[in-house]
């Protein structure tokens, strides 16, 4: 009896609807995410002062805040649901593929949310210089669907699992490197005006193979 | 069942196990089984505390994958695969938690939504005047004390007009008047599903027309 394509996007909406209201009214993400951007950035700023000439140092400071401010955040999509006993729940009107895809496309909302306050944040306090918008807003959204696709897969994993904490950071370290390193360089790339067309396209074969991995192995997620 | 995934006239249903059987690591949860159930009907499921009567349902459910045996889910004729079952199923178990952020009206409207019903405020409007928790729909599952979460339990397994209804203890936690309202749920949904009843209360029992008992040996089972 499988479902209609109209129906399984009607349960991945379902399903990142519900994680939207949830955030909204436990803040449990978005305010630990803004409160380490701004801290970090702030203590940055005050320590080491403007870093405008500093490219190569900007475009590092610049995605490790974005990593660590939302890292942890995205996992807690997964692992929230095992903590409050709401997997089962969700097992019983939902196909693995459809929630791993409702809670992909929140993380890439919520990631969106927080580049939306980080970016200007980020230009104004480490007087950064204006980037070149189409390289860089390409740069940041291939970085993005990456990151978010890497940390659902990854939080999907460790959901059930004991010594969660540990286990996601182990099993994300190696599928991040490669995306920080493109993403860095494309960064950087697009400030010092050089070419920047094998970052791009190193990105998107990550994210192409990142995606394509997830959509294979969702379904066998949760086969007790 | 129509294409928005709600059974909306009676399904033939039927269950049929043969050596079903279930390990947790070395632990025996379920003694080998046979049974063979059609719909409509109940049918309690009785046995000693941790004979495997939830390791059963969990496994008729479709999330838990037997150890050893086979358990058979035809509706009309046709198997339907582990996976797909849920759309099939409603299950009522004391390990259902519910969003507590959300109230009650929200937790049923998005199972709704995520199901696909064709007519979701109905269904969940129906559910919610089922199990009598209209007064308290717009209350936070938080502040629910443990009988209205049970109640919720109910409401979130008739939501769909399951073709099966797997009830796990349903009458914990509950006042006279609610185990009325399960009692009020099995007849109703036993005039057109199949309901499998997780039960040692021998009020719930005697609604039951048939009984699959389990024979393992409970606490005391080997490991």
């Amino acid at each position: 009896m499988p479902r209609s394509w109209s129906s399984s996007m009607a349960a991945v909406w379902a399903v990142l609807r519900k994680e939207c209201r949830s955030e909204w009214r436990t803040r449990y993400g978005l305010n630990a995410a803004l409160l380490f951007a701004v801290a970090s950035l702030a203590a940055v700023s005050f320590s080491a002062g403007r870093l405008g000439e500093r490219t190569d140092v900007l475009a590092a400071l610049f995605w490790i805040v974005l990593l660590f401010a939302t890292l942890a955040s995205m996992s807690h999509a997964f692992v929230r649901e095992t903590e409050n006993r709401t997997m089962l729940l969700l097992r019983l009107v939902a196909s693995p593929t459809e929630i791993a895809l409702g809670k992909l496309l929140f993380n890439l909302v919520f990631l969106l949310v927080v580049e939306v306050a980080i970016v200007p944040l980020f230009m104004v306090l480490m007087s950064a210089p204006p980037p070149r918008w189409g390289s860089f807003l390409t740069v940041l959204g291939l970085g993005t669907v990456s990151l978010a696709a890497s940390s659902t897969l990854v939080g999907a994993v460790i959901a059930q699992t004991r010594g969660r904490g540990a286990l996601f950071a182990g099993v994300s370290l190696p599928l991040l490197l490669p995306v920080l390193a493109a993403a860095v360089s494309g960064t950087k790339a697009q400030w010092i005006g050089v070419g920047l067309d094998g970052e791009i396209r190193l990105l998107i074969a990550y994210a192409v193979a990142l995606l394509g991995m997830s959509l294979l192995l969702y379904e066998h997620l949760w086969e007790d | 069942m129509t294409a928005a995934g709600m059974v909306t006239t009676p399904q033939t249903v039927s269950l049929s196990a043969i050596g079903l059987t279930h390990r947790y690591g070395r632990r025996i949860a379920l003694q080998p089984l046979e049974f063979e159930l059609t719909s409509p009907g109940v049918v309690a499921v009785t046995g000693a505390n941790g004979s495997g009567k939830s390791t059963l349902l969990r496994i008729v459910a479709g999330i838990l994958r037997p150890s050893g045996g086979a358990l058979s889910f035809a509706l009309l004729g046709k198997g339907i695969k582990p996976l797909e079952r849920r759309h099939a199923i409603g299950l009522a178990t004391p390990e259902l938690a519910f969003y507590e952020e959300f109230t009650a009206r929200e937790n049923l409207a998005f199972l709704a939504e995520t199901r696909a019903l064709a007519q979701p405020g109905q269904a969940v409007q129906n559910a919610l005047e089922c199990v009598q928790l209209e007064t308290r729909a717009d209350d936070r599952v938080a502040d629910y004390s443990s009988g209205m979460k049970q109640r919720l339990r109910l409401a979130s397994a008739i939501l769909h007009r399951p073709a099966v209804l797997l009830l796990d203890e349903p009458g914990g936690h509950l006042d006279a008047e609610g185990r009325a309202v399960v009692e009020r749920i099995v007849r109703q949904e036993s005039t057109r599903s199949l309901v499998l009843l997780a039960t040692n209360d021998p009020e719930e029992m005697r609604l039951a027309t048939k009984l699959v008992e389990l024979n393992g040996r409970g606490l005391g089972g080997p490991s």
